[in-house]
């Protein structure tokens, strides 16, 4: 269960810092951050990442890029992919969900709904 | 618009009339030349001039639409923005400092039935039985005590963590203020260079498509409409449930 490798993309530091330290809490620790879809892909390609949390609104390449982009390349089609962000128009939850979101948490949001989500994606993850 | 010499005209449509009657192609096409010519220094530079005032009067017109979109409505919705990010810091100072006030009494009280049972312990050491006595079971109720608070402590902790996420929302909103801001100064400028007689450049960056939110919109903000927005995590579970199962 530890042994899960995630990558953390939110352009902003404090709100990795939140990410890492809630998901050091509920038992993970080894994190990568990333600031945008630019700096994410590359790490994604070159590592063997088990899950992905992304915001959407960065600069550089937004997050919402990234997961089409995780979604169009072989090795990590299957990625369990979280959106963690504060973009809340319904025709973006719906694009997300069609470009292949595993999950979607509106920000600001609680531990207990980031670990809800997060269970739910790596039990579906482990049953695949 | 200053009108070509009618007298000129006459002799270039007669000297165009016999070069045909006579079969002189090179005649014809020279004087057809001289009649187009004729007609062009009058013409070309009264239509460049409308051109212009009319490329001036859309480069203006776009100015002033765009300025008054973001008069009436963009300022106004910028004030909105920067008075929940002034909601969301006094909030979120608010719940850090409930937090440090709610964490304060665990920490004391772990510190008084420290020392309490540290007395205890030297009495013990005293050889004062009787006090000696009471050691177990008073330490028991301190160990507990400790646990129950600690959990408290952690929870505290965690949601101290969590208040910290206004940084991100309000730094989302605050740049969206500055686009704002960045464009202003790019439209007045362009008017002030429409007013000066200048020539306008084309504004430096593509302004922004509201539309657009592939790029991202940045957080809801109470009371500036945004369409179709979600109002929170269960509404988007909801969503999400209807997706799959629709599927």
């Amino acid at each position: 269960m530890s042994t899960v490798k995630f990558l953390v993309v939110d352009d902003f530091s404090t709100m990795r810092r939140i990410v890492k330290n809630l998901l050091q809490e509920l038992g993970y620790n080894d994190i990568t951050e990333a600031d945008d879809g630019n700096t994410a892909l590359p790490l994604l390609q070159a590592g063997s990442f088990d899950v992905l949390i992304t915001d959407w609104n960065m600069p550089g390449m937004p997050g919402i890029d990234l997961l089409k982009a995780v979604r169009a390349d072989a090795k990590l089609a299957k990625l369990p992919v979280l959106m963690l962000t504060a973009e809340a128009k319904r025709e973006q939850i719906v694009e997300a969900v069609q470009a292949g979101a595993s999950g979607y948490v509106i920000k600001p949001f609680t531990a207990v709904t980031l670990k809800e989500k997060l269970d739910k994606m790596l039990a579906a993850r482990a049953a695949a | 618009m200053s009108h070509p010499d009618p007298e000129r005209f006459r002799a270039q449509v007669a000297a165009l009339q016999g070069a045909l009657d006579g079969g002189d192609a090179a005649g014809f096409r020279h004087a057809f030349e001289e009649l187009c010519g004729q007609m062009d220094c009058g013409l070309l530079p009264e239509l460049k001039r409308i051109t212009a005032t009319a490329q001036s009067a859309l480069a203006r017109f776009s100015a002033e639409a765009r300025l008054d979109v973001l008069a009436g409505h963009e300022v106004p919705d910028a004030r909105k923005r920067l008075t929940h990010v002034v909601k969301l810091t006094d909030e979120a100072a608010h719940r850090t400092m409930d937090l440090v006030d709610s964490c304060g009494p665990l920490v004391d009280e772990a510190a008084r039935g420290a020392t309490l049972l540290l007395e205890k312990w030297k009495s013990y050491g005293e050889r004062d039985l009787a006090f000696a006595a009471l050691w177990p079971e008073q330490a028991a109720t301190f160990l507990q005590r400790t646990r129950t608070d600690s959990e408290a402590l952690r929870a505290n902790l965690t949601e101290l963590l969590m208040a910290q996420g206004y940084q991100d929302i309000t730094g989302q909103i605050i740049r969206s203020v500055i686009a704002l801001v960045d464009e202003l100064e790019q439209v007045l400028s362009k008017l002030v260079c429409i007013a000066e007689g200048n020539e306008v450049t084309s504004l430096q960056r593509a302004l922004p498509t509201p539309q657009d939110w592939q790029r991202g919109l940045g957080p809801q903000v109470a009371g500036i409409a945004n369409g179709d927005a979600m109002s929170g995590q269960d509404d988007i579970d909801a969503l999400l449930s209807q997706m799959a199962a629709d599927k």
